[in-house]
């Protein structure tokens, strides 16, 4: 009897203890995830500089400087939906005005550089002013050509004065982290590239530097002081060079490296057959094609280009070159981006209507030499392939032998990258095998529009055609992304019917990542992105 | 002595200007320039125009090569294009690195390849000879990269028992005393065995035919009658003959100390001069290149200066 008593007390007491327990979980925050861990990422070259406005617009290094900088915003990864969005991070609110050309932002108060000086409505003047200036080679003075200036309102509230409506008025605002003025202000911007700001380095992100050994290893500390605090998670991240591809993958395997970001495709299934490894295969934003010369009389007619991407099987070369890691490339817009013209579809690998068109352009094979000609002029050309790239090689291969079955004569050439680049620049070539990434920002006139006659433009393949030329501006004048939209379909549709180009594919992004990472939210436009957020277990 | 210093000094001279020179217009004659690397189009094409501009580029040959000459005889190298640091700062960073892996590569490939030589001739001809000659002919024969590359798998991957790459662990950089110590010497361990054996087997082919020449010399029969021991008689009298054609060798390859192994850097993730002059090849870094060019240019003309003087040090029938 005494025991059932007990029993049943026993049972009520653990009752009581399970809805106090469950109603202190409702009072508190849930616990952070267990602190601590380092992450070991493998690069293929160091940062060049801890100063982004000295460098050359290097994508890895803009990642790092995430890590080290703070920005007024985060760009969020959903632009495969919509334009992308911001969510808050030194600034904490932000407002437009009635007329649309200011933009007010409100920083936070807590927020300290790594020396503990706040970070002001000062900085991020400094920091405008820096990108505007002339003296720097750094992409800046393009990107804030519309806004008119930077106000600062009192130490935590910044205004942005534009100088017209744009869709991008907010992405333009916030490019490019904010630098220390205190630390960095004394520097004349005549010196700065000559600086080594290494040396005098304040952080104000997530993580500070805590060690770099030139061209081997950058250690990352997390920063007590941040004002995401107890975040950053992790203790460490390490950034360690390992300047080849194969080295990376090796060093993964072994367990020496934890993240690297570029995995070759044909080692893709290794890393999947690896259980400590996750393969990320991520929508890319580099798409590959083949710059046909529209100066150039054999690439100068439509029927003549389509025939070309028609006889080309690139449905084989994505699968054969990249593994099946890629998708058939459609038209100037990237597939996964929200401004992708969803009735396009890739074009179909179709010989027999290449032979059609080929014909219709005039091309025949009169003296039965098995090559096409017009004019008397037989269809043989060079396509230039930038040395050492072995896919783009492969891949020149494949469509050497796609044509030759239509009696056109394609001759790959590899060139060196340099020269590669001032062959197209001169406009001194046929066709080259070329790829581009692309930014989030659908900006379509540098690509796409008639080159100007003094160059300054990746219109590489002379394509013009003066109403695409009218609806970019249009859609550049365009205050908003809905009025915008109708206007990007209709340029899409344009250029897609012109097949200025062969889009051949949209590469995946593939990452390899060790399991014992947790709660890495990575996308293609940034490894980082959530990394004040990661654990990893030891 | 004095007239050939004067002499070798005037010659290098000339020689290093000579280099520099074909080196600028060839890089500069080139197609293309450091503004490749901006062909994206994240980054507007008026940023590319910008960069030619600021970096002079957007001027001829000739005039950017007086202002680099100007800047070179003063002792001023310019500013690296890549790594936004002066050249003479990043060339400091990379020499000591690749001095110290070349030379101790360079050290006990010697060592290695007289250790194999007078194993070999303790019994010419007989079955270690034979065994020997063939190894070290494999290793003469095999390139770098397998040899490197074959050593990583082994040490590194297959049985964890070194690190496969960098200087240091990652965070060694944090590490103090004889712990740094101790993990910098591990870190050395593969690539120095990388350069070292496949020098070893081409320093084990010269001693072994050269000292088995020496040691069918009347001079060493000579040492023996008056009753040298068979050891004096190699050590004292027929080795330091047969190391005659190894100052030459060495001296060829003290510009080594300084250029550095790019197989062996890259490899091994060795930030050393390998590494730093290709990246600045491929990104057109042109101050950066002339800089390590003529380091190097120098280097060359110091290790054949200096095999000169070894050799006359050595040789009592050469006079300079």
């Amino acid at each position: 009897m005494a025991g059932a008593a007990m029993t049943k007390r026993t049972r009520s007491a653990c009752w009581l203890a399970l809805v106090l327990a469950l109603l202190a979980g409702c009072a508190r925050r849930p616990a952070p995830p267990a602190a601590g861990g380092e992450v070991v990422v493998g690069i293929l070259a160091d940062i060049s500089t801890f100063n982004e406005y000295q460098s050359l617009g290097d994508a890895y290094e803009a990642q790092v400087m995430d890590l080290l900088f703070p920005s007024l915003l985060v760009e969020q990864p959903d632009w495969q939906e919509h334009p992308p969005t911001f969510a808050p991070s030194l600034a904490t609110r932000w407002e437009t005005s009635a007329d649309g050309r200011v933009i007010t932002f409100h920083l936070r108060p807590d927020a300290r550089w790594s020396d503990g000086v706040p970070i002001t409505a000062d900085d991020v003047r400094f920091t405008f002013d820096v990108q505007r200036d002339e003296r720097i080679s750094a992409p800046g003075l393009e990107i804030k050509r519309f806004i008119e200036a930077v106000e600062v309102v009192d130490p935590h509230t910044v205004r942005f004065a534009f100088s017209r409506v744009y869709p991008y008025q907010l992405m333009d605002a916030n490019d490019g982290h904010v630098i220390p003025k205190h630390a960095w202000g004394a520097v004349p911007l005549e010196r700065w590239e000559s600086t080594d700001f290494g040396a005098i380095l304040v952080t104000g992100g997530p993580f500070r530097v805590a060690s770099h050994a030139r061209g081997q290893t950058l250690v990352l500390e997390r920063d007590p002081n941040w004002w995401g605090a107890p975040r950053p998670y992790l203790d460490r991240l390490v950034f360690r060079v390992v300047p080849d591809s194969g080295g990376q993958l090796a060093q993964l395997l072994a367990g020496h490296l934890d993240l690297v970001e570029v995995v070759p495709p044909r080692e893709a299934g290794r890393v999947a057959a690896s259980p400590e490894l996750e393969l990320l295969r991520l929508p890319g934003r580099t798409w590959g094609f083949v710059a046909w010369n529209n100066r150039r009389p054999a690439f100068a007619d439509r029927d003549t280009r389509c025939a070309l991407s028609l006889a080309i099987n690139r449905p084989t070369l994505v699968e054969s070159v990249y593994h099946g890691f890629a998708r058939l490339g459609t038209g100037p817009v990237l597939a996964s981006m929200w401004a992708f013209n969803k009735a396009l579809a890739p074009l179909p690998f179709d010989p027999a209507r290449a032979r059609e068109l080929l014909a219709r352009a005039g091309w025949r094979d009169a003296d039965g030499d098995g090559t096409v000609e017009r004019g008397g002029r037989p269809f043989e050309f060079d396509l230039l392939v930038p040395a050492g790239n072995n896919l783009r090689r492969d891949m020149a291969l494949l469509i050497q032998a796609d044509l030759a079955r239509l009696g056109i004569r394609c001759r790959p050439r590899e060139v060196e990258a340099a020269a590669h680049l001032a062959l197209l620049d001169a406009g001194d070539f046929d066709a080259s095998l070329t790829a581009y990434t692309e930014a989030t920002k659908v900006e379509l006139a540098s690509v796409w529009a008639t080159p100007a006659d003094d160059g300054g433009s990746y219109n590489f393949a002379g394509y013009s055609n003066p109403e695409v030329d009218r609806l970019i501006a249009e859609a550049d004048a365009a205050p908003d992304f809905e009025s915008a939209r109708p206007i990007l379909d209709r340029i899409q549709e344009l250029i897609v019917a012109d097949q200025p180009v062969t889009f051949l594919y949209e590469s995946d992004k593939l990452v390899a990542m060790n399991r014992r990472i947790r709660g890495a939210r990575i996308n293609s436009g940034s490894i980082f992105f959530n990394a004040d957020e990661w654990t990893a277990g030891r | 002595m004095p007239r050939f210093l004067l002499r070798r000094f005037a010659a290098a001279i000339v020689l290093v200007w000579l280099v520099a020179t074909v080196t600028f217009a060839l890089v500069s004659l080139a197609p293309g320039d450091a503004a490749a690397g901006l062909a994206d189009p994240r980054v507007a094409p008026e940023v590319r125009e910008r960069f030619r501009r600021d970096f002079g580029l957007d001027r001829p040959w000739p005039a950017r090569y007086l202002t680099w000459l100007a800047g070179a005889a003063r002792g001023d190298l310019g500013v690296s294009w890549v790594h936004h640091r002066p050249v003479a700062a990043v060339l400091a960073d990379a020499v000591p690195a690749t001095a110290l892996l070349a030379g101790l590569g360079l050290l006990l490939e010697i060592a290695g390849g007289l250790a194999l030589a007078l194993v070999q001739l303790r019994r010419p001809h007989g079955r270690a000879d034979r065994a020997l000659t063939a190894l070290s002919l494999v290793a003469y024969a095999l390139p770098a990269f397998v040899v490197a590359l074959l050593l990583q798998y082994l040490f590194a991957y297959r049985f964890r028992l070194l690190p496969p790459s960098h200087t240091l662990s990652p965070g060694g950089e944090l590490l103090t005393g004889l712990p740094r110590l101790l993990d910098q010497l591990r870190h050395l361990v593969l690539p120095v065995a990388a350069i070292a054996l496949t020098g070893a087997g081409a320093v084990a082919r010269y001693l072994r035919g050269s000292l088995l020449d020496e040691r069918g010399q009347l001079y060493v029969l000579a040492a023996r009658a008056r009753g040298c021991s068979e050891r004096r008689a190699l050590w004292a009298h027929a080795l330091p003959n047969a190391l005659l054609p190894l100052v030459t060798m060495v001296g060829l390859s003290l510009p080594f100390l300084i250029s550095g192994s790019l197989v062996i850097e890259v490899i091994f993730a060795w930030p050393g001069m390998g590494q730093t002059m290709v990246a600045a090849a491929l990104a057109r870094d042109l101050p950066l290149l002339m800089g390590g060019t003529l380091l190097a240019t120098l280097a060359v003309v110091a290790g054949n200066a200096l095999a000169d003087l070894a050799y006359a040090l050595v040789d009592p029938r050469v006079r300079l």
